[in-house]
């Protein structure tokens, strides 16, 4: 087979080979533990604080200790919310999330449940949309978290984040945004937003797996959730990942520099995509906000076929995609997400999402507007559902 | 295993399948499985002659596995005997494709079930009308029971009577079926909202074939064999549970407002 066009930079990004070339003195000669207290160990040390440093100012973090190293954005949803609610419990018991989080904070918001501990779901709108007047009609007095993330990442719809974290500040509740789907794409201030915990992952910049990030706002106390030598300030212990700490502090200048190209260019190829394929596919919509969403996602779904035979066709056409088709998923449910804005169990199984990146064209785009008219056409002539 | 991890021949059916469409006649029994609520709806149509499945289609609406193992229930099938169908199995048809990965051998290995079932029909001289185009005929509406939360949230999202359709301005509106001004007003509201359901209980709309064409032509959801089982939310409507009446489970959809006119 040949190369593929891959529209599924949500899923998995390719690391940037400027960030590969940065990271590899750190596997051989640089190799040191940044605990030790020899010359070796000093030169890890400096790299991650320069690291350390760097993804601060990535999100306007006023001081680099509030920056804590993560195996990934899953584990920093882990800390912000479990950490913070064990350690915070006399203050109160009740904890606010959307129903559009990622999977992990709904799961996570389980297992506090499970724990004792109340949890309120803030409904959206039919975009995916937050409204702040909802999240103020969940808040209660022993309410100690909000957990909302920054956009969501499978329809794409922006939050409005500054106005919950400015809802969060005046009742003394602290705000918890997972900023994953939205980093490098979107510009992160977490003074201006006023955000106390902040979810970010290394590979969604273009950095290597395995790494993510914590901030955590000076002042806020947290419970670490693994436990061991004390590193990371003691929230988080384990031999620090030198190497990936370069990568991602390298990738985020990278994507510092060359984000507001970025987001014109995808934006425009977004909106080029969204138009020719509602032009050209009857019965295709476009799931979240037609306007305030990430510029590098476009969700479409499609009456009377299913989500799986779109990406099993899309395949064979060389594209790589996702959907939100139960048919695709472990537990074999349709996105909770999708469920969320209000979509029938039938309509989320036939989504398509799209997610360009930094290596994206013009051409990939106009071979998919190309191929998926006549797939489309040809599964519905084998569905009872269409006419 | 990935559930999208195919064989080659499940690809290769799902890439080129056959036997695609639909019989008619009076030698002809439809079999139909699934339910397009869980992802699968499966539909074979058998043309028999002196016992004998001489002639046999099918129409999916699923996944790749869905797709393939409906095409190679046909090849199978075509040419047997009713007796002989009836001994494909659910198993056999994986077999022939080479295997299934096992999280789809349950829910998209309906084909099997279809053929049975077309046979059944066949034999006990049922006819079953396609889902596609069928002629209105009224059919039992089921029992109905109390619909919980109604009164808590009077005016709070649900509606017996609306004054101003601007209220429900960009609004995720269900509205429950009550007759042909029930389509009407679903029809009406989607000049002020883009999200408007229809739920009626029934398998089919009822109304006069001019009404019924407006309502597919317009933009609203239609959903049918649902019925409203509880309103939720805090203050006001967030979310409603509907029973499926045909696969007797429920679930819950994400709605702003209730109208039951």
């Amino acid at each position: 087979m040949g190369k593929t066009i891959y529209l599924d930079y949500q899923a998995s990004k390719p690391v940037d080979s400027r960030v590969v070339e940065a990271m590899l003195p750190y596997f051989t000669e640089k190799f040191a533990n940044a605990s030790s207290l020899h010359t070796d160990g000093d030169i890890a040390t400096d790299a991650l604080e320069e690291s350390r440093q760097k993804i601060a100012e990535f999100i306007n973090s006023q001081n680099p200790r509030e920056i804590i190293f993560t195996s990934g954005a899953t584990e920093s949803n882990n800390l912000a919310i479990i950490g913070y609610a064990l350690r915070n419990r006399r203050k109160g018991n009740h904890i606010i999330i959307s129903e559009i989080e990622h999977i992990s904070i709904h799961n996570i918001a389980k297992y506090l449940q499970k724990n004792g501990f109340e949890v309120s779901k803030v409904p959206v709108d039919f975009y995916g949309t937050v409204h702040p007047d909802k999240v103020q009609e969940k808040i209660r007095d022993d309410t100690i978290l909000i957990s909302i993330q920054y956009a969501n990442n499978e329809i794409g719809t922006i939050q409005p984040v500054a106005e919950i974290g400015e809802i969060a500040r005046e009742r003394g509740i602290v705000y918890h945004c997972d900023a994953v789907a939205a980093e490098g794409i979107i510009p992160i201030d977490v003074v201006r937003d006023k955000i106390d915990l902040l979810t970010l992952s290394s590979n969604d910049i273009y950095g290597p797996r395995g790494l993510g990030v914590l901030y955590v706002r000076t002042g806020v106390m947290l419970t670490p959730i693994i436990i061991g030598g004390g590193q990371e300030r003691g929230l988080r212990s384990g031999t620090e990942d030198i190497a990936s700490i370069v990568g991602m502090a390298k990738a985020a200048e990278i994507v510092q520099e060359t984000m507001e190209i970025e987001r014109k260019r995808l934006t425009e190829l977004r909106d080029y995509l969204i138009k020719n394929i509602l032009e050209k596919i009857p019965k295709s919509y476009l799931n979240g906000h037609p306007k305030n969403r990430l510029p590098h996602n476009a969700h479409f779904r499609f009456d009377y076929i299913e989500g799986e035979s779109l990406l099993l066709s899309l395949k064979d056409e060389g594209i790589s995609i996702a959907t939100g088709s139960a048919c695709t998923s472990k537990t074999l449910e349709p996105s909770h997400t999708l469920i969320s804005i209000g979509l029938l169990h039938e309509e989320a199984h036939g989504s398509l999402v799209v997610t360009m990146g930094r290596y994206t064209t013009r051409e990939d785009i106009d071979k998919l507007i190309k191929v998926l008219p006549k797939i489309v056409e040809k599964l519905r002539k084998l569905s009872p559902l269409a006419d | 295993m990935k559930s999208t991890k195919y064989s080659k021949k499940v690809l290769e059916h799902f890439r080129n399948p056959r036997n695609v469409g639909t019989l008619e006649g009076d030698d002809v029994a439809i079999g139909r499985v699934g339910n397009p609520v869980c992802g699968d709806l499966m539909e074979i149509y058998i043309k028999v002659k002196d016992d004998v499945i001489e002639d046999i289609k099918f129409k999916t609406f699923g996944c790749g596995s869905a797709i393939a193992t409906s095409s190679m229930i046909t090849e199978l099938a075509k040419g047997k005997t009713l007796d002989e169908a009836l001994k494909i199995t659910r198993q056999d048809v994986a077999d022939e494709l080479e295997g299934l990965p096992p999280i789809k051998m349950h829910c998209s290995n309906l084909a099997a079930d279809a053929l049975h079932d077309a046979i059944k029909n066949y034999r006990e001289g049922r006819k079953l009308e396609p889902v596609v185009d069928v002629p209105a005929k009224p059919c039992a509406i089921p029992e109905s029971r109390e619909i919980i939360g109604l009164e808590k949230f009077l005016g709070k999202g649900v509606y017996f009577t609306y004054g101003n359709l601007e209220e429900f301005r960009d609004k995720r509106v269900l509205v429950i079926e009550n007759g042909e001004p029930s389509i009407e007003l679903a029809i009406k509201l989607t000049e002020v909202t883009g999200r408007v359901i229809f739920m009626t209980p029934l398998k089919r709309i009822l109304a006069s074939s001019e009404l019924k064409t407006k309502l597919k032509m317009s933009d609203v959801k239609v959903l049918v064999e649902g019925e409203l089982i509880e309103v939720l939310g805090d203050n006001t409507v967030e979310k409603v549970k509907v029973h499926d009446l045909n696969e007797d489970t429920e679930y819950e959809l994400f709605v702003d407002a209730v109208i039951i006119p």
